[in-house]
């Protein structure tokens, strides 16, 4: 008599929905939580009897049984999503730098260099055209003061954006290392718990994630269920070893041997690439521009004749050929009598009249030198605004692919409110029948109870 | 493909993120009036607007100098008009001089004499005319080009202003080119009024009559100062025209590739204004179903 088997069928059958009921009310509970990969109880048939039931004769008996609890996981499209949203993360990263880097030079505007390069090509004209006025060598004097100051404040600029970088390096290394530890002891949690902890599973991922969102780290199972993480192909995180990286002088370095990191992407990989060259090479072109301008008006300067006849003075201090430190020559600064306007009188030389203006004139021709500094300064805008603007492509097409292949994932392993409530239906449903086939076996065996044996009564 | 309420709002919250960002920017072109607000904005188009701009800011230096050279011209040729007058008055003065009637009258001699001086001291403040505070027939040096015994104290340098690109205009003539060098047997100008006086003074014929010969070949020299001042002013009329008119082509040029089309930029807001609208009205929509709506 199979009846009070089926009993048990149906109780394990309770017994499953509720744990089906658990993992469904588990999954709604986390349907936001980062990193959460849905889960699914997997019910199995069982051929024999569930518990060898002291009343069931015959070997034949059914029920079921929760075999395990999966997540949603696929390994290629999550490893993809890291994957691509790292690269965003470092080409994100790289097109703010490249805006604030752009932002030190607010071209076309009255405001930037190349105007006031035109300032100071200008000042020499008007000297030219009044060589006598004590205004207008003050004026020049005011110009190019303000010409130096300005690429003095930009290549300054240009390292407080990379003295940022190293700043934010800082605390990525401290961020680093602390995921690595947690990653490192969930290794340990993981490998020394009894069977799967689903969700430890998709903490160390979000860890894996977030890691890689810095550096570009990659995950490879090891065993025991742990993971190694790798930055650029050298391990951080082996098991439960763990190695420390340094970020306090800018680009990251490990900490065992002082070898730098190169993080493949992430935030990391765009702030040494700033660091290391972008803001070098901009601040090189600077100074190419600021030695270009004292080397050109110098070679001009010094062969001109101040009022009184003096010559051979610089107008820039021939020492400071860097945009950081140009500088006027100490023989110009404040004495606008000594700005040689005129030029010798060939052959000779010999010194020109007080009133000529020709050096001046000379000197002003120098703005359209086609290798003068102008030239490189239009030219250095140009690259700047070519690269700035292939960044923002770069970083919007890695939006793209980033969002896809994040979907993707989510497309798998993201919970679905509609289909949980569905599956909760069921599982309701599924609970109430088997208390109902449990109240049907309960009906029969009282039929019997309470009717055998009383046949005449 | 699964599609999950997360998803959807992972998508929804990028689309909206977008849709605002772009009404951002044109709202950024709209407020400042410039298409290009940053050199990454349009790479090509910084380049260009910043070679216009230093292309218009030369030519209004250049204007400047324009201007300068202009009044140095005109300085001059005020000048040079006026000392053709006074030889031409110097010639007329030796001609009733060289008259019988003059001739023998020691007193009228005299008075002619003294005539001719002050024609030969204005000639010297002609000389001396300046522009601003500076002597236009002085080359460069400082101060009056000749001094009261009518010396030239300046130099033979040329001055020269830019007026165009790659085109330059020497604004002055010194004092030896218009009025004559000193020394020799004719000397300058100055000199022969001095000894035209004399002669007069003196009642010698031969004097005047070689006096009034060098004073037509300075009539000549000053007259062709004249037309050199002249044909200066001309090409300088004519720069100074296309400067204008390139300055106002650059202008325009300029504010093709800089500034905003106002019409379009506003029709272009409005497109993006609605259409993120249009997405927040959407996302409020497709965001809050799901079957546990449905499910009592």
């Amino acid at each position: 008599m199979a009846s009070l088997s089926s009993l048990n069928t149906s109780f394990s059958g309770l017994n499953s929905q509720k744990r089906v009921l658990d993992v469904i009310a588990h999954n709604i509970a986390n349907a936001t939580t980062e990193g959460y990969h849905r889960q699914r109880a997997e019910l199995q048939s069982l051929g024999r009897s569930a518990t060898s039931g002291v009343f069931s004769g015959v070997s034949q008996s059914y029920g079921v049984d929760v075999s395990g609890v999966t997540r949603a996981y696929d390994v290629l499209l999550a490893t993809r999503a890291v994957r691509e949203d790292a690269s965003r993360s470092a080409a994100n990263m790289m097109k703010t730098s490249m805006a604030t880097v752009e932002g030190v030079f607010p071209e076309p505007t009255d405001l930037g260099l190349a105007h006031q390069l035109d300032v100071f090509w200008g000042s020499w004209t008007d000297l030219a055209n009044d060589p006598g006025g004590l205004a207008s060598r003050t004026q020049l004097l005011e110009n190019a003061d303000g010409l130096v100051t300005n690429l003095r404040r930009s290549s300054n600029d240009l390292q407080a954006i990379s003295d940022g970088a190293t700043a934010r390096m800082n605390t990525i290394a401290a961020q680093v290392n602390d995921l690595a530890d947690q990653i490192g002891n969930l290794n340990r949690t993981i490998g020394s718990s009894f069977g799967e902890n689903l969700d430890l599973l998709d903490q160390r991922d979000v860890l894996v994630g977030r890691l890689a969102n810095l550096t570009g780290a990659v995950a490879r199972p090891s065993d025991a269920n742990g993971i190694d993480v790798y930055i650029n192909g050298r391990a951080i995180v082996s098991g439960t070893i763990v190695q420390r990286v340094d970020g306090t002088t800018g680009p990251l370095v490990w900490m065992s041997d002082n070898a730098a990191v190169n993080p493949t992407a992430g935030e990391a990989q765009a702030l040494t690439a700033v660091i290391n060259d972008v803001v070098p090479r901009y601040r090189a072109r600077l100074d190419d521009i600021a030695s270009t301008l004292v080397t050109q008006v110098n070679a001009l300067h010094t062969t001109g004749y101040d009022q009184s006849g003096t010559t051979g003075r610089n107008f820039f201090d021939p020492a400071n050929l860097t945009a950081a430190t140009i500088s006027l020559s100490i023989d110009v600064a404040g004495q606008p009598a000594n700005i040689a306007a005129g030029a010798p009188v060939l052959p000779g030389p010999v010194a020109p009249g007080p009133l000529d203006g020709e050096m001046a004139r000379r000197l002003a021709a120098l703005a359209d030198s086609a290798t003068g500094a102008d030239t490189k300064y239009q030219s250095m805008i140009t690259t700047l605004a070519v690269e700035t603007r292939s960044a923002q492509g770069r970083a919007s097409i890695q939006e793209q692919v980033a969002d896809n292949a994040i979907r993707d994932a989510d497309s798998v392993g993201s919970v679905s409110l509609d289909e949980e409530m569905a599956n909760l239906t069921a599982a309701q449903r599924a609970f109430e029948a088997n208390a109902r086939v449990i109240t049907a076996v309960d009906e029969m065996l009282g039929f019997l109870i309470e009717r055998t044996g009383v046949v005449g009564r | 493909m699964r599609v999950t309420s997360s998803m959807m709002l992972r998508s929804t919250l990028r689309d909206l993120s977008q849709g605002l960002s772009r009404l951002q920017e044109t709202q950024t072109k709209l407020a400042t009036g410039k298409q290009i607000t940053r050199p990454s904005a349009d790479p090509g188009g910084t380049s260009s607007a910043m070679g216009m701009r230093q292309d218009l800011r030369r030519a209004e230096q250049r204007s400047r100098s324009l201007n300068d050279a202009q009044g140095w011209l005109e300085t001059a040729d005020v000048a040079l008009t006026s000392a053709l007058d006074s030889l031409g008055r110097a010639k007329e003065i030796t001609v009733r001089a060289t008259n019988t009637g003059a001739l023998g009258d020691p007193v009228a001699r005299q008075a002619l004499a003294t005539e001719v001086r002050s024609l030969r001291s204005e000639m010297l403040a002609l000389a001396n005319s300046t522009y601003g505070s500076r002597s236009i027939f002085n080359g460069t040096a400082d101060g009056a080009a000749y001094d009261a015994t009518g010396v030239y104290q300046g130099n033979d340098a040329s001055i020269v202003r830019d007026v165009a690109p790659s085109t330059s205009i020497a604004v002055n003539l010194t004092g030896p080119q218009v009025f004559g060098t000193a020394g020799g047997a004719v000397g300058d100008v100055f000199e022969t009024l001095d000894r035209l006086a004399n002669a007069i003074a003196a009642g010698d014929v031969t004097a005047m009559a070689t006096e009034h010969t060098n004073l037509d070949s300075f009539r000549t020299g000053v007259g062709a100062a004249t037309v050199e001042i002249g044909t200066r002013s001309a090409r300088l009329a004519d720069a100074k025209t296309r400067s204008e008119d390139s300055r106002l082509l650059m202008t325009t040029q300029l504010s093709e590739v800089e500034d905003v089309d106002i019409v379009d930029a506003l029709i272009t807001a409005k497109a993006q204004e609605s259409s993120y609208q249009a997405s927040l009205q959407v996302a409020a929509k497709i965001l809050p179903p799901s079957l546990l709506d449905y499910l009592r």
